[in-house]
């Protein structure tokens, strides 16, 4: 080491630095991975274990109760070959492109709206939250009741105007898009928690300092709102693009797996509930919700590289 | 200036955002009076079809016979427990790894986030039975610990918190460095406070889950001393039908601890605006 | 880095152990597993028919009961029978004093997720209801305490236990479980609606016949009611016109699916046609908006085919208490016939008591127990003696006619992957109900579909 040090004389000056650079480096990484480690270690404990035990059923051809004999790709072939596989695919597709940005946009112009200095506005907030605390069975019921064709109320009022009543529920063409709007009427309540969060964290200086500049309410809204809101905007795209290419409540709830549209309402996750609760196939079933998973996964990253174009930090 | 910026005069303005939130509410609130209604209603009248709206009297001893029949008592209580555990540490735990994530740099940063964020993208149903056995294999079963400190780590607090952290502008962290601050004191002096609205929708949503929560309780428990308000409620949901007038009031019950809170926590929403904002 | 591979070592160690403990079907918490079959076969208890009086602690017996305090857990799913379940268990311990036994009520939508996690993991519970859509699959797993050695070393008798019931718990003759209670169909109708329309109500003498004739003279569309709801279900609908049109779903060895054959069809069309051909029943779009048994509650349905398990519900339900009655089931083409089913109590395989598990079993398997059951209304006791008291409970149903049923019962058909093989009858038969294809080839589709199943099972568990 002697003879290479002396060759480089000028080397000590930054060689002091990146020494001082690595004392601060030194704590960031001490703090870094204590404050991951709870939540790093409860992840791999109690999520990434099980998960890899799923991944390794997913190429087993499962028995009852634990017993499994190694299959190698059969579950996965089977995919490739299985048309309710690729129908379910279509149906939870469709439902997260029409449910994710309909959503997002109405909870954020409620959230807006509830944020605003109005009397009431409490008695309000309360009143958008209470499908959040309702109980999943009573949205059920009445919704199902809403969408009944014979005893319905929207096929009653439709006659009120002669239009024939519609099959909302028991129409294959239509029985995903019913489905839809109950996602979007329940999303609204839960987003609209979050958004209002992000809302109190843009300074209300921002609102002065245009209002000065002579701002009205919708210019406001789209050039300081907006963009200060796109952290939690962000948010709540990646979080509601998941849980709607995850839906599976919302489908058992309303239709089930004896309805005569199941297979045209049948998403991604009810068919693997299918294969593996009905079926009692937990390698299929796993293997299933793998390809979903990757799915999901790499649609987040490209989330996550994008979110450079349109998410203002600070 | 600002009178003649828009059309409307301000008074004109509020009163639209109430008309819009009139028929806003209207359409969401229409579930919950349909739950508290057929809580006062008889067997009958919650099954008929067309459906019968309003009972023909109020039928209180739904909510004495529900009191009967299960031990409402204590559900609550391990609910209470199970909930305020799993926040807690929720709270505490995700507030931290999400200003690690939010605020630092370190190898292998992205990966791991990207590794806790991938949990929420498996269904859970998927991997239920693996992880009873792993509480069998710790002999955590028939015990609080099992329902409150699996449920500890949320991907979706650290995600929620670290987009709150990362919308804080830097010049905070910079001027407490400055002053000699290390990490903790950053995060806990300056930053944590900061996040209330962020900690606040958190606690909500954990509670909820918590106060819903249902398969994992059922599997990892079955004496029924352990038992919380969400299987309660599931019992009384029966293989052949339902007694709904029980199942709404006992859901009523259930949720109005969670409905009081969330008014009781309205404040904290608005007071936000004063709190956060830069100083200087 | 390094801190990352640490990491992927716990999670490594931790997938190990997951792995390994998941792998056995018995994990080894059994410390007083097996029978301990005491020295003197000879000794037995009463021969006859009253098993529930044995004397504590006789000596002699060969599975004696331990006189230190056990605790055992007997789990169902059921919150309504709990009061009764209760009252059985506090006259067991009449009994056996130190016999405790915790009463564990899991909700019917998870109790079988439950029990099944509890399985892999060799947590079951000492004593637990099952079905027999799921039996065969425990049993055959080795997850059920076999009975037969118990039954004849104490020479129990279950002579009153109904034939076709104690049958679909026995498994090429080892005995798995008692029956807990039966149901069987009956014909459900409403009175009112007869009445109004000047018609007689049914009888035991009805044929298919009649109840086409009568369904159509009560359907008015304009009121929304029809005469009958020619519901998909099995067990209380079509599987019961395929046997009494002398056709089968499964034959006696469970070695052939039966859907297909020309008599089973006659038992499907009754409902299909009941639908497109008399038009005297809902569509099953309709049916599946509105459940059947809710239309029949609201007055929009004159008749509905349905089990025993209904009178509490429509006793407690004011609209229905005095409207409706029911009757025996239509006799079709080759006579009478309905589905038997019932749930069982039986054993975990790795219990870690034994004997006081199969002392209690007895006990509620006894004449006491099910008058127990019986009195309170909620099930039909299956215990000979004891069906009357049910029957008693509520005179204004004719429920004489399910305990007169069991004499025409067939037991419920069904295989070690019941669920999934009900599950594409389900999906296929749908599209018949529906009108998309012809029932005839729904019914090959079908057969071949669930015939696949019973030749996996069979070449599984031999």
């Amino acid at each position: 080491m002697g003879p290479l040090f002396k060759q480089q004389p000028k080397v000590t000056a930054p060689l002091r630095s990146v020494q001082r650079l690595s004392t601060k480096k030194k704590q960031d990484y001490f703090w870094a991975y204590l404050f991951i480690f709870p939540t790093l270690l409860g992840t791999v404990l109690f999520n990434l274990g099980p998960v890899l035990y799923t991944v390794y059923l997913s190429f087993t051809e499962w028995g009852a109760f634990g017993n499994s004999t190694w299959g190698g790709l059969v579950n996965y072939k089977k995919i490739l070959n299985d048309p309710v596989f690729v129908s379910s695919l279509k149906n939870t597709l469709i439902f997260t492109v029409l449910s994710v940005p309909l959503s997002i946009a109405l909870s954020t112009v409620v959230a807006q709206l509830l944020n605003q200095q109005i009397r009431g506005v409490s008695v309000y907030r309360t009143l958008f939250f209470l499908p959040v605390v309702t109980m999943p069975a009573a949205i059920g019921i009445v919704w199902r009741w809403l969408y009944n064709a014979d005893f319905g109320i929207i096929n009653y009022l439709l006659n009120l105007f002669h239009i024939k009543p519609v099959g909302w529920l028991i129409d294959g063409n239509i029985a995903l898009y019913s489905i839809i709007v109950v996602a979007i009427w329940g999303a609204i309540g839960y987003n609209m928690v979050i958004i209002l969060a992000g809302l109190q964290n843009i300074s209300p200086q921002f609102y002065e300092a245009a209002s000065i500049d002579g701002a009205g309410m919708f210019t406001k809204f789209f050039q300081i709102t907006v963009p200060l809101l796109t952290p939690t905007l962000f948010f709540v795209t990646i979080i509601s693009m998941i849980n709607a290419l995850q839906t599976f409540e919302l489908i058992f709830m309303m239709i089930g797996p004896d309805s005569l549209v199941i297979r045209d309402t049948q998403t991604l996750v009810f068919m693997f509930y299918k294969e593996a609760f009905i079926n009692n196939d937990k390698g299929y079933g796993s293997a299933i919700s793998l390809v979903l998973f990757l799915m999901i996964l790499i649609l987040t990253i490209i989330q996550f590289k994008w979110q450079k174009k349109w998410v203002h930090y600070s | 200036m600002t009178a003649k910026s828009g059309k409307k005069s301000p008074a004109h303005y509020k009163t639209v955002i109430h008309l819009l939130l009139i028929i806003g509410s209207l359409f969401m609130v229409g579930p919950f009076i349909w739950m508290v209604l057929t809580a006062f209603k008889s067997l009958g009248e919650s099954t008929q079809m067309p459906p019968v709206i309003f009972p023909a009297r109020l039928r209180w001893e739904n909510f004495t016979n529900l009191f009967d029949s299960l031990p409402f008592l204590t559900f609550y209580w391990n609910t209470f427990f199970m909930a305020t555990g799993r926040t807690l540490g929720a709270l505490v735990f995700c507030s931290m790894a999400a200003y690690a994530f939010a605020r630092i740099e370190f190898p292998g940063k992205n990966v791991l986030f990207l590794l806790i964020l991938s949990v929420l993208m498996i269904p859970s149903q998927s991997y239920v039975i693996p992880q009873y056995l792993i509480m069998v294999e710790f002999g955590w079963t028939n015990s609080l610990k099992a329902l409150i400190i699996p449920a500890l780590t949320s991907a979706f607090g650290t995600f929620l918190l670290r987009q709150f952290f990362l919308s804080m502008p830097r010049e905070l962290d910079e001027a407490a460095t400055i002053d000699g601050c290390n990490h903790l004191q950053i995060f806990v002096r300056i930053l944590l406070p900061l996040a209330k609205p962020g900690l606040i929708a958190l606690a909500i949503f954990q509670l909820l889950w918590s106060w819903n929560d249902l398969l994992w309780p059922l599997i990892v428990n079955n004496s029924p001393s352990k038992m919380p308000l969400a299987v309660g409620l599931a019992s009384l949901q029966g293989q052949y039908g339902t007694n709904y007038p029980l199942l709404m009031a006992g859901s009523l019950l259930a949720t109005l601890p969670m409905l009081i809170l969330f008014i009781f926590l309205q404040r904290y929403f608005v007071q936000g605006i004063a709190l956060s904002g830069t100083k200087g | 880095m390094k801190k990352l591979a640490l990491f992927l070592m716990i999670f490594a160690l931790v997938f190990v152990t997951a792995c390994s403990s998941g792998g056995g079907t018995e994990s080894g918490s059994n410390s007083g597993g097996g029978q301990e079959s005491g020295a003197n076969a000879g000794g037995t208890n009463t021969g006859g028919t009253d098993n529930s009086n044995e004397a504590k602690g006789a000596g002699n017996q060969p599975y004696p009961v331990t006189d230190k305090e056990v605790t055992l857990s007997y789990q169902f799913w059921d919150v309504n029978q709990q009061p009764a379940m209760q009252k059985i268990v506090d006259e067991f311990n009449k009994i056996y004093p130190n016999i405790k036994i915790q009463l564990e009520v899991i909700p019917w939508d998870q109790y079988w997720v439950n029990l099944e996690a509890a399985a892999t993991g060799g947590t079951l519970p000492d004593i637990f209801w099952i079905n027999a859509t799921n039996f065969r699959l425990y049993a055959l797993n080795n997850q059920l305490l076999p009975l037969k050695e118990r039954i004849e070393k104490e020479n129990y008798s279950t002579a009153n236990f109904p034939e076709p019931l104690l049958d679909l718990y026995t498994i090429d003759g080892e005995q798995y479980g008692f029956p807990k209670d039966v149901d069987t169909i009956g014909l459900w109708y409403n009175k009112e609606l007869f009445d109004q329309a000047g018609l007689e109500y049914p009888n035991e003498n009805w044929t298919w016949d009649d109840l086409i004739e009568n369904a159509k003279a009560l359907t008015n569309p304009e009121k929304k009611v029809w005469g009958f709801a020619a519901h998909i279900s099995q067990q209380t609908n079509w599987y019961n016109t395929v046997y009494q049109a002398g056709g089968y779903v499964l034959n006696e060895d469970r070695t052939k699916a039966g859907h297909a054959d020309p008599k089973s069809i006659e038992g499907l069309k009754l409902f299909t046609d009941m639908i497109h051909v008399h038009k005297a029943s809902p569509t099953i779009g309709q049916m599946t908006d509105t459940e059947p048994r809710v239309m029949f509650e609201s007055g929009n349905v004159a008749m509905i085919f349905d089990g025993s398990w209904n009178q509490i519900r429509f006793r407690d339900n004011e609209y229905t208490a005095d409207r409706v009655d029911v009757t025996y089931l239509p006799q079709g083409p080759a006579g009478r016939a309905t589905i038997v089913h019932g749930l069982a109590n039986v054993i975990a395989k790795n219990t870690k008591h034994p004997n006081e598990a199969w002392a209690f079993l007895k006990f509620l398997g006894s004449e006491r127990a099910a008058e127990i059951q019986g009195e309170t209304g909620t099930v039909l006791p299956s215990y000979d003696s004891a069906m009357e008291l049910w029957v008693k409970s509520n005179p204004k149903f004719n429920l004489q006619i399910f305990v007169d049923s069991l004499e025409w019962g067939v037991g419920y058909p069904t295989t070690v992957q019941g669920r999934k093989a009900q599950q594409i009858e389900t999906d296929i038969f749908t599209k018949a109900w529906a009108g998309e294809i012809s029932i005839e080839e729904a019914a090959q589709q079908v057969a071949e579909g669930v015939q696949a199943i019973l030749d996996e099972d069979n070449a599984k568990y031999k």
